[in-house]
């Protein structure tokens, strides 16, 4: 196992499409990084080139110390999970598992020996002798991990592997990923679109956007501190809520005013506002850091619209204008449709955007 | 309850036949067409125009001199133009399969020889191999040729023909077989070559390993029918040759039964030499159906 670092790594396709553009990232050691964006965002590209399926346009690849961006795939020692498997059909699972093996000229006991080890940490021991055809698809999806694992990769790299299972499966092969990742103490590369997939599997999450990396940083970084508009409203479910907002100042403090509320800030939370100069503002909140409090605490006041129990908790939804706001509250809280509501926020939680560069405010 | 089993009974058998009614128009239209025409060739085959059973036809057949050349250089045909045509149409088609730039171009072009009948080819080749044909004089304006000194291409010995035929026939059925392979190779998902890359292949073992296993089915379908029709060739030997000089099997039907009807041997001839390719062919169909799993009734699913 080693280190990935990629430096200014640009992707072209055709004159005018750009699909990566200085790309730069170092992923550690037995790291588990995931590479999170909307469609279209140059994720899958940026890990294509990695394996060497893709040619960089401009820039360098090193695994370890070993420049690899012009070496040919089979060269590079990584090893991939596709996202439709693309385990081979007219194969069986320990043709599949052997196959990289043979190629490596490594002696049928020993072959014997990795296929059996392999196949037993992705659980498909018993199936050796079947085809794909004759497997569900996350037992297709198992062999692809075991077929991965047997290579022993400098690198792992998995192309959205659970967005083909059905959504109990993907939840539950998550924590398996995980686990053989620890096990295998590999370094990890995985592409994914689904944010809390992202969340709960990553060390550290790299957030892309228009084949440019809006923020790298640990799950909770991106979370609590994201770093734009973008990463606030892409990460979370129900994502960040938004209020545009004007900037007062007066004897009492600093007050974060709109057509329904009214939030003096707490002087800790006023520091952050220091070095701007500029009267307008959007106010991040997340929807568990909104609070229900008395009518003379409140910041905000206004009807519930709906509300989505969830078992564990519930959503609150209220209307301000024509934004929907969503607040995550305990699920023991009788809460009818119209009723009151007064609200405060978490002052501490709270983030600001410029509305202009759509950045937050550093703190 | 009775009547109730009865009603169950009757639906169920009701269900079996509707795809047998479904059939029923292709089966009095194969019957009419197809069915009784062969019936009568193969009846006619053992009747002396007496109106007698005999067997003298086939003996007729078999005893012609021209019956083992037509063997002969028919199965040379075959042999040699489905082998050169597959390897050069599984080329191109891999080419074609990469997306260079340009490739639509060139597909479009290799297709041409394919929308020509077989006729206009025939006539395209001879206008060119005549000796003062086109490639003659595409070889002298090259300079190839001295002015005056020119190359008899339809001159000399069977092999030099049986060579040019299998040349011109190949010319023209590539595209064909080439269209089918690619469109194999592009139902082919990407991502299996590409992990065949990944998990240590070069170019020839991923093609060794996994595109070739993985296109099988279509290189069986492809090559067969390929086979079915090169059996079958005839066109293209009258117009560039004509009759007799490099007889095939085919070829010896069309020539008792157009050429020299009259003949009082012209009947048992063409009939015998039918029946012959009739059964050539539908062991050649059979074995593709056999291949191609139409006989096995399971597949290998669980």
């Amino acid at each position: 196992m080693t280190t990935l670092t990629m430096e200014k790594v640009t992707k072209q396709f055709g004159r005018n499409v750009i699909a990566v553009k200085d790309f730069d990232l170092k992923v550690k050691d037995q790291e588990f990084l995931v590479l999170l964006g909307p469609s279209g965002c140059g994720k899958t590209t940026a890990m294509r080139m990695v394996a060497g399926l893709e040619e960089v346009t401009s820039g360098q690849i090193f695994l370890g110390d070993r420049n690899i961006t012009d070496l040919p795939p089979r060269k590079r020692n990584v090893s991939m999970i596709f996202q439709n498997y693309a385990v081979w059909p007219h194969m069986t699972v320990y043709e599949n598992i052997a196959y990289a093996l043979k190629l490596k000229n490594m002696d049928k006991q020993s072959i014997d020996l990795v296929v059996q080890k392999t196949s037993g940490m992705a659980k498909i021991d018993n199936l050796l002798e079947r085809y794909p055809s004759q497997l569900s698809g996350g037992q297709q999806q198992r062999v692809a991990v075991a077929r991965a694992i047997a290579v022993n990769p400098d690198i792992f790299l998995m192309d959205e592997p659970l967005s083909n299972l059905d959504a109990k499966l993907r939840v539950s092969m998550r924590t398996e990923l995980k686990t053989i990742h620890h096990k295998a103490g590999a370094t990890t590369v995985f592409v994914t679109h689904d944010q809390s997939e992202a969340m709960s599997m990553a060390d550290r999450i790299v957030i892309m956007k228009d084949g440019e990396v809006v923020q790298i940083g640990t799950p909770d970084d991106v979370y609590h501190r994201s770093n734009s508009l973008f990463v606030a409203d892409f990460i979370g479910t129900p994502p960040t809520n938004f209020l545009k907002v004007v900037i007062k100042k007066d004897q009492e403090g600093t007050h974060l005013k709109n057509a329904h509320l009214n939030l003096l800030l707490e002087p800790g939370t006023a520091k952050t506002l220091d070095g701007y100069s500029k009267e307008k503002l959007i106010l991040g909140i997340r929807p568990e850091n909104i609070i229900l409090v008395n009518e003379e605490d409140a910041s905000l006041s206004t009807s519930c619209l709906v509300t989505e129990p969830q078992g564990s908790h519930q959503i609150i939804a209220i209307q301000l204008d024509d934004k929907i706001i969503k607040i995550v509250a305990a699920a023991d809280l009788k809460i009818k449709t119209g009723e009151d509501l007064h609200l405060n926020f978490k002052q501490e939680t709270l983030r600001f955007f410029d509305p202009e560069t759509t950045l937050a405010l550093s703190d | 309850m009775a009547l109730a089993i009865n009603t169950e009974r009757r639906r169920k058998i009701g269900k079996q036949i509707v795809p047998y009614l479904l059939v029923l128009p292709v089966l009095f239209y194969y019957i009419a067409f197809w069915a009784r025409p062969v019936v009568q060739q193969l009846v006619q085959s053992f009747t002396s125009l007496e109106g007698q059973f005999t067997l003298n036809n086939y003996i007729m057949v078999f005893t012609d001199l021209n019956f083992l050349p037509a063997l002969r250089n028919t199965s040379i045909i075959v042999v040699f133009s489905v082998t050169l045509e597959f390897f050069i149409a599984l080329l191109l088609a891999l080419l074609i399969n990469r997306k260079f730039p340009g490739s639509g171009i060139f597909l479009f072009l290799t297709m041409i020889p394919m929308a020509l009948p077989a006729v206009a080819v025939g006539a395209l080749w001879k206008t060119g191999l005549t000796t003062n044909g086109w490639i003659n004089s595409l070889l002298t304006y090259l300079g190839i040729l001295t002015e005056g000194g020119k190359i008899y291409w339809l001159a000399g010995s069977i092999w030099k023909l049986l060579a040019l035929m299998i040349i011109i026939d190949a010319w023209q059925v590539i595209p064909s077989i080439m269209i089918i392979l690619l469109a194999g190779l592009q139902n082919i998902p990407k991502e299996t070559e590409e992990a065949g890359y990944v998990f240590g292949g070069n170019y020839f073992t991923v093609l060794r390993k996994i595109t070739l296993p993985l296109l099988s089915s279509t290189i069986q379908t492809a090559v067969i029918l390929r086979l079915i029709a090169a059996i079958q060739i005839w066109l293209i030997v009258i117009v560039i040759v004509g009759f007799s000089r490099m007889p095939v099997l085919v070829e010896r039907i069309v020539y008792y039964h157009e050429e020299v009807p009259r003949l009082t041997i012209s009947p048992a001839m063409a009939s015998g030499y039918t029946i012959i390719v009739t059964i050539i062919v539908s062991i050649a169909a059979l074995a593709y159906l056999w291949v191609s799993g139409a006989f096995r009734r399971k597949r290998k699913e669980v």
